[in-house]
């Protein structure tokens, strides 16, 4: 083995090249020639390796797919066929194959990735055009003529004529600025940037390539002193308007479209891009026919790239740059003489492109899987928002490009030894390997990234030739990354709070190719899936409207220094935001579109005037009520009178319990939900007050998924001015109480009252709607359509006795005195307490299925109904379905005992089973995962509602199913090893969380949540579903720990048909939340449930229906008309509690009992006023005529001859059916509609 | 009507009658004469049904929510209804419900509504009739209101009428469709609901006597089952293969009314392979597959094989992918 290796290190080595960068040894003579002699002096020292690699191998056109095939044609080469797989291995192929295994994740990973790369790169084959484009490029550039020396102002009037803008930065040159700007022909051209080290990497949305041309301004234009007040700036936007100006001129000959662009919006870092025109192909093709056949050969429209022109400053300048220290001041506009370090950072990044290339290209020499490390790397950065793209990106990462090359450029070279900090520093972090592969490159990286502490560590990569500003100067920098030419801080004007959101970024990639198990393949997870969509991201969204926006205390020295007015404000509005919410998140990222070219005559860039801001919020410090500050002994200190300054009014001085005096911010709530509303509280007050964004200038969407769980305004006041309680706390108490109060009964009861344990939703925090007490009063106050009252299940547990009877009939029967003793108990010793004995549920009734219960409601108005768990229930049903266990069942003649009875045990088992053995420990586990993540309860009642409004809660989709496919979305994360990490910290967030899950998920594959966790070793067993097309039962799984086939909860739906609808429905509303980044988006459309699918509808009259009152869009007319009946009222026989009474949903399920071969019907348990209806489509062609055909039918009238019986067609009486409907449901539906 | 008049005669032997509903909707029923031959009418409990061939109806297509007496009320033209048996429900299987067992003897109060809404008093016939004898128990029915039951879409049902004559009559085509008259003493819809709630939830002193004489009864079966029993103490059970029951705790125990247990065979069988399968372990571990050179060169090959299996297997998987391109990340 040791010997396989060692030669595997060598040749490795050896081969690599030819392997790994097809691209690099593919120019071609025509694309390297212009470049040879155009950028010869530039290049000069690299020439000579350009010309080593050229000389390899010449593919000519490269297949899209370099990785597999190419390899496959290697092996070929050595005699092997692939499919030979009887045979070992040859050694060549062994080293493959091992090297797959050992330096990737797995042999899938490396080969995934080789498919992947070529995709995310430009086809450099094709690059010929590009390549004479920039040689005439070039040559055009040389002959330009020079400009001589004028005032700014009347230089950039003369070039407005020709429709230039000159993009001076701020502080704007003036009438009596006593120096001059001036063009002279550029010294030096060079290519430079990724697309030169053939590095570059797709940008999402088909984005451009760019190909970055620096033009070395020539050092004459420049004095020593212009580095004050962006003077460099002011000389260099007049270069490159110039530039703009000579190649935007028709007769220049260049046939390219021609913009400004800034990079950050930052207009000192203005450049040019260089787009071929539109039309440009069939432009030339006539062109060429005439005569300029030349002209085609520069069209590189194909190659989706732009030229990006920037003017750089030469390295033997006059400007010295030791004045560009990030803590020396070259900003002089007031009195104030702060240190201007972005200032001196973006003039120092004019004279870093070529080294940064060099380093690169070194780099890429040296370690054969550089390239594809930043690939990697800056596709999972892409996928993430931290890049270009059309939708909202990361800001502060659009343009970082040279800054994730220096990443690994840091893991691979290590990092600088620092006089004073260095001992324990270069002990840390040691230089990798150079021949790691890039899988392990990238996730370095991304553990580089997630790991390292920014705020309070500097990193210097390590240098060539030594340092040059003492780490100390870079104070104000919040993040310091100095690159390996030790001149610019790479993470210069970044706020730390933008990389905490990288580094939550990059720990739960990590946590997913840690801790994902072999089964499913992280691959898709970290490169493929784009993750941009803010609803899935971030706990909260703040949409921005910053028109309006004023700074409290605006400063031109800022605005200055970030370059405009606008990034000054985004600055400081991020960074108030981050000194306002502190711990209480754990990122705040600001989102806004990619910058934008802009046409050359337009100076500056145009800011984006609304911009998002996403909050990762730390659930455990989140929703704290008072923010502390200093004590009331250092009033008068600095301390003090900032966090005055900074909270205004609501920084009061407060004594607490402690009995402490402490400067301190409160935040008042009167609910549980709106404790959950204190970020953005704080967010608008702060942003109020240091930005002027008030009002409508701040959108959440929080108050709208609120509303959707709430009940209207006018029911809720009635129950607060009856004193009724309400809430999970109080329904919680009001069971304790009865608990109490069932086990105090023990002498009057005839066996004791062992356990009670709750299983209904409103006693786990998770019923869509708060639970409500429903005493007398209320009862009167309340309209007719708001009387519903939820009795809450629990089931009792009896002492153990031999004297029940051995037969299941019996027990039943049993149960009921039970129940009688109890209610008479109960009901003597506690005033006001009534109970009375439910004997079974109506239609579907079996005698040997626990079906009787006992209805309590307490004296405040609570309901319960409570069942009785008898266990000797569960062996006489098994011993029932299959009464000779002992006996093999191949070796049973068959089945003893009646088929009907059997049916009826299994039923009767399922009920059972499900009632009294999984309801408890679910009920148990998901109250426990309430108490652990404080958005969970919000999420399932936010998803509840989205299932019911969409007419599938309880008909097709069980609560507990809904339960456990919100509790994987917050155990997928759980399962790591950091706690939390990536689990929701908002119910709008677990709720997008969970549209998406079901959008994505292909359930015939399963899903198993560890919602059990610690009961059971888990490991990974999903289950095994197989979906029978067409079949009627339910097609998800979804397994636990205690349930390994997945079905206990999705038994009876949703089956195939429902389970597609399901994600159909689930694609359009995750289209919905998108409408959050163009702020189109309104909660309540997630809500609305579309009708056009539905064959008939069944409209039931509202003020009938006890629960109308919960409907998602509850009708205010239907409030009018309680008016007109006040009289009504009255009538006390109609008004007294019916806890559970819910004739609709008894309709609803008759309905679907009785017909349930001939459609399948569609309702909104919670408040509903109409059922949709589907007809079973095979039911619609004619059939022959069966006596037991299940379904209304009628004979087809046949035109005349009515000759042979045999073909006695019948066909669905839809007609007839509907009448039923109308019949059995007389007082409940007032209207059907058929839809065609 | 004109519609009336094209429906045909016949079909697949039965003959459709049309019922109205409204102006709008015919409801068809089909029917037939009743042939006792044609399917036996005696089930696995061996309980016979009285289904006169002559004069019984099978009807097909029975409206969902039709009561015995609209049925009848329906029928009152073409002669007097003796009985009606409804099918099919549960699994669909035209088997008698048990509500017709209750038919068979349950002349005397001929009470429709009872058996059609409640199940509590099911019980009271049968255990009757089983125990039959005098000085048993009765059970006190939990009260009971006349309630319409819906019963699945496109039953059936027999209908038996007093006289022969009828049946013919009820088997000629109505030349126009007969309407449908609802029985308003059972209610619909929303009354019906709110009567069935209330029905569900009897007063506890009947709920109470109820229970107890059930319980009464039981226990006078059980003790009636004991006699009959022939477990006697002390003498061994044989079963019709000749076989005598084992019992767990012997003479001592609780064995009757279903407390009788074997050692399951299940749990020797698990105990018997689990020892083999220990016995067959400890045997391969004496063997020493690396004991030839030839044998460790032909593991380690098989192991290249295996791998470069693994290789291609995922190479092949990822063409697949690849295929549909799957791998253009945006």
């Amino acid at each position: 083995m040791s010997n396989l290796k060692r030669k595997r290190g060598t040749e490795t080595h050896k081969t690599s090249p030819k392997r790994r960068r097809p691209g690099l040894e593919n120019v071609s003579d025509a694309a390297s020639i212009p470049r040879k002699q155009s950028l010869e002096d530039g290049v000069a020292n690299e020439e000579d390796e350009y010309a080593e690699s050229e000389g390899s191998v010449q593919d000519g056109i490269m297949e899209e797919w370099s990785g597999i095939s190419e390899q496959g044609k290697n092996m070929e080469a050595a005699g092997h066929s692939g499919t030979h797989t009887h045979k070992p291995p040859r050694g060549e192929e062994l080293r493959d194959i091992k090297d797959a295994a050992d330096l990737y994740r797995s042999t899938s990973f490396k080969l995934q990735i080789d498919v992947l790369l070529p995709n995310i790169r430009p086809k450099y084959a094709r690059s010929a055009p590009l390549e004479r484009f920039l040689f005439t490029l070039y040559t055009f550039l040389k002959d330009l003529s020079p400009v001589a020396p004028q005032h700014p102002l009347s230089a950039s009037r003369d070039l407005l004529k020709k429709g230039i803008a000159v993009p001076y930065p701020l502080p704007l040159p003036t009438e009596d600025t006593n120096w001059k700007v001036s063009f002279e022909k550029p010294s030096d051209i060079l290519l430079v940037g990724s697309w030169a080290v053939k590095m570059s990497v797709k940008a999402k949305d088909q984005r451009r390539y760019v190909a970055d041309v620096a033009v070395t301004m020539p050092e004459t234009l420049f004095q020593e002193k212009d580095y004050m007040n962006s003077r460099f700036f002011h000389k260099r936007a007049y270069y490159l308007a110039v530039i703009a100006g000579a190649v935007s001129n028709k007769k220049s000959g260049m046939d390219v479209d021609v913009f400004y662009e800034s990079a950050s919006g930052d207009p000192r870092l203005t450049t040019l891009v260089l787009r071929p025109k539109h039309g440009m192909l069939a432009h030339t093709r006539i062109r060429s026919a005439s005569h300029d056949a030349d002209q085609s050969a520069v069209d590189f429209t194909s190659l989706n790239v732009e030229v990006r022109i920037m003017p750089v400053l030469p390295s033997s300048s006059p400007i010295p740059l030791q004045r560009l220290s990030p803590s020396r001041s070259n900003i002089r506009i007031s009195s104030n003489d702060a240190p201007s370090p972005l200032c001196n950072s973006a003039l120092l990044l004019c004279t870093t492109y070529k080294s940064h290339m060099i380093t690169m290209h070194a780099l890429a020499e040296s370690v054969p899987a550089f390239a594809d490390a930043l690939a990697l790397l800056r596709v999972w950065a892409n996928q993430r928002g931290y890049g270009v793209g059309d939708r909202l990106c990361m800001r502060h990462f659009d343009t970082r490009g040279p800054w994730w090359a220096a990443v690994l450029e840091l893991l691979v070279n290590g990092e600088e030894s620092l006089p004073g900090t260095t001992f324990h520093k270069t002990a840390k972090r040691k230089p990798l390997g150079k021949g790691l592969s890039s899988y392990q490159l990238f996730k370095a990286a991304l553990d580089l990234l997630a790991r390292h502490d920014f705020e309070k560590e500097h990193i210097f990569v390590k240098t060539n030739d030594g340092h040059r500003f003492p780490p100390e100067d870079y104070a104000l920098h919040e993040a310091v990354f100095v690159d390996s030419t030790s001149t610019v801080n790479l993470l210069a004007g970044v706020p730390l709070s933008a990389l905490e959101m990288l580094r939550h970024d990059a720990k739960m990639t990590l946590d997913i190719l840690d801790h994902s198990n072999l089964s499913e393949d992280p691959f898709d997870a970290v490169f493929m899936r784009d993750k941009r969509d803010v609803a899935t991201r971030f706990d909260i969204v703040l949409r921005l409207n910053l028109s309006s926006a004023k700074l409290r205390d605006p400063n031109t020295h800022a605005s200055v220094e970030h370059g405009s007015a606008y990034n000054a404000l985004l600055e400081h509005l991020v960074s108030c935001l981050y000194r306002g919410l502190g711990n209480r998140t754990k990122a705040i990222s600001v989102l806004h579109p990619a910058p934008q070219a802009r046409p050359v005559s337009q100076a500056h860039p145009s800011n984006p005037s609304t911009i998002h801001v996403g909050l990762l919020l730390d659930t455990e410090h989140a929703f704290r009520l008072v923010d502390h500050g200093p004590t009331a002994e250092e009033q008068d200190s600095e301390a003090a009178q900032a966090f005055r300054e900074f909270w205004g009014e609501k920084a009061e001085l407060r004594r607490f319990k402690d009995g402490s005096i402490v400067e301190s911010v409160v935040w008042s709530v009167s609910t549980a939900d709106e404790r959950t509303h204190i970020p953005v509280h704080i967010a608008r007050h702060v942003l109020a007050r240091h930005c002027g964004l008030i009002g409508d200038a701040v959108r959440t969407w929080q108050t709208q998924f609120d509303s959707v769980v709430r009940l209207p305004e006018s029911i809720t006041g009635i129950y607060r001015t009856t004193g009724a309680q309400t809430g999970f706390k109080a329904a919680m108490s009001a069971f304790d109480e009865l608990v109490r109060a069932m086990k105090g009964l023990d002498d009057r009861i005839p066996l004791a009252i062992l356990t009670v344990s709750p299983i209904a939703e409103a006693l786990r925090y998770t019923s869509v709607h708060s639970p409500v007490a429903a005493p007398g009063p209320v009862i009167f106050a309340l309209p007719q359509f708001a009387r519903y009252v939820e009795p809450m299940e629990i089931v009792i547990e009896f002492e153990k006795s031999a004297r029940w009877p051995d037969d299941l009939r019996a027990i039943q029967k049993i149960k009921l005195a039970f129940f009688e003793a109890l209610a008479s108990a109960l009901a003597t010793s506690i005033k006001g307490l009534t109970a009375s004995v439910v004997v079974g549920h109506g239609a579907e009734s079996s005698d040997i299925a626990d079906q009787a219960c006992l209805e309590i409601v307490t004296a405040d108005g609570w309901a319960f109904r409570a069942r009785i768990w008898h266990d000797r229930e569960a062996i006489l049903l098994s011993r029932l379905i299959d009464d000779k266990p002992h006996i093999a069942p191949h070796m049973k003649r068959q089945r003893e005992g009646d088929p009907q009875e059997r049916q009826a045990a299994l039923s009767a088992q399922e009920v059972y089973q499900r009632r009294f053995v999984h309801a408890p420990r679910h009920h148990r586990a998901i109250a426990a995962l309430c108490h652990s993540f404080s958005a969970f309860a919000g999420t399932v009642r936010l998803v509840k509602r989205w299932f019911a409004a969409h007419w599938l809660l309880r008909g097709h989709v069980s609560v507990e199913a809904v339960e456990l496919l919100c509790a994987s979305v917050f155990l997928r994360s759980a399962q790591s090893t950091v706690e939390g990490l990536g689990s929701p910290g908002s119910k709008e967030r677990g709720f997008a969380l969970v549209v998406e899950l079901l959008k994505d998920w292909e359930w015939s594959q399963g899903m198993y949540i560890p919602l059990y966790h610690g009961t059971d070793d888990g490991g990974d067993k999903t289950p095994a579903v197989t979906v029978t097309a067409g079949a009627k039962t339910g097609v998800w799984a979804l397994a636990t720990e205690l349930d390994s086939g997945g079905h206990v909860w999705t038994s009876s739906g949703p089956d195939a048909i429902v389970a597609r609808r399901i994600r159909a429905l689930a694609q359009a509303t995750w289209v919905a939340l998108q409408g959050m980044e163009s702020g189109s988006f309104e909660a309540m459309t997630l809500f609305l449930h579309p009708l056009e699918h539905y064959d008939f509808i069944i409209e039931l009259d509202p003020a009938v229906l006890p629960r109308y009152v919960q409907n998602v869009r509850a009708d205010p007319a239907i409030w009018a008309q309680r008016a007109k009946y006040a009289n009504t009222r009255a009538d006390a026989e109609d008004v007294r509690l019916c806890p559970g009474f819910d004739p609709a949903q008894a309709f609803f399920d008759d309905l679907k009992r009785v017909y349930k071969d001939t459609f399948i019907l569609f309702y909104d348990p919670l408040g509903g006023d109409r059922f949709g209806a589907v007809w079973d489509p095979s039911l619609k062609a004619p059939r022959p005529f069966r006596a037991l055909g299940g379904f209304s039918s009628e004979p087809i009238r046949k035109e005349g001859k009515a000759k042979d019986k045999d073909k006695a067609l019948v066909k669905l009486n839809e007609n007839a059916i509907l009448s039923e409907i109308e019949r059995m449901g007389a007082g409940l539906v007032k209207n059907i509609v058929i839809r065609e | 009507m004109a519609q009336t008049s094209s429906l045909p005669t016949s079909i697949a032997g039965f003959t459709p009658i049309p019922v109205s509903y409204s102006q709008s909707s015919i409801h068809i029923l089909y029917a037939r004469a009743h042939t006792g031959s044609h399917k036996p009418k005696s089930n696995a409990k061996g309980k016979n049904v009285d289904l006169p061939d002559a004069r019984t109806l099978f009807l097909v297509n029975v409206p969902v929510d039709a009561t015995e007496r609209e049925l009848t009320l329906f029928f009152k033209s073409c002669g007097t209804v003796e009985r009606i048996v409804f099918h099919g429900e549960g699994d669909g299987a035209e088997v008698p419900e048990e509500e017709s067992e209750s038919e068979g003897e349950g002349e005397e109060g001929s009470n429709a509504g009872e058996d059609a809404d409640d199940t509590a008093p099911e019980e009271r016939p049968r255990k009757k009739r089983k125990t039959g004898k005098d000085a048993v128990p009765q059970i006190v029915p939990l009260p009971s209101v006349e309630l319409r039951k819906f019963r699945c879409t496109g039953r059936s049902a027999h209908i038996i009428f007093l006289d022969d004559t009828s049946l013919s009559r009820a088997l000629q085509q109505p030349s126009r469709p007969k309407p449908w008259q609802i029985d308003q003493s059972a209610p619909m819809g929303l009354s019906h609901y709110r009567a069935l709630y209330d029905s569900l939830r009897p007063p506890l002193d009947v709920v109470r006597a109820h229970a107890d004489s059930y319980m009464e009864l039981f226990e006078h079966e059980q003790a009636k089952k004991r006699q009959e029993s022939k477990y006697r103490m002390g003498e061994a059970v044989v079963d019709e293969d000749g076989f005598t029951l084992v019992t767990r705790g012997g003479a001592y125990g609780k064995t009757l009314g279903g407390g009788v247990g074997v050692a399951s065979k299940k749990f020797q069988g698990n105990t018997e392979s689990g020892g083999k399968r220990a016995r067959r372990n400890k045997k391969e571990k004496g063997e020493n597959d690396n004991f030839y050179a030839f044998q460790i060169h032909e593991k380690k090959r098989q192991e290249l094989i295996d791998l470069k299996r693994k290789w291609e297997e995922d190479k092949a998987k990822v063409e697949k992918l690849k295929q549909s391109r799957k791998f253009r990340p945006y």
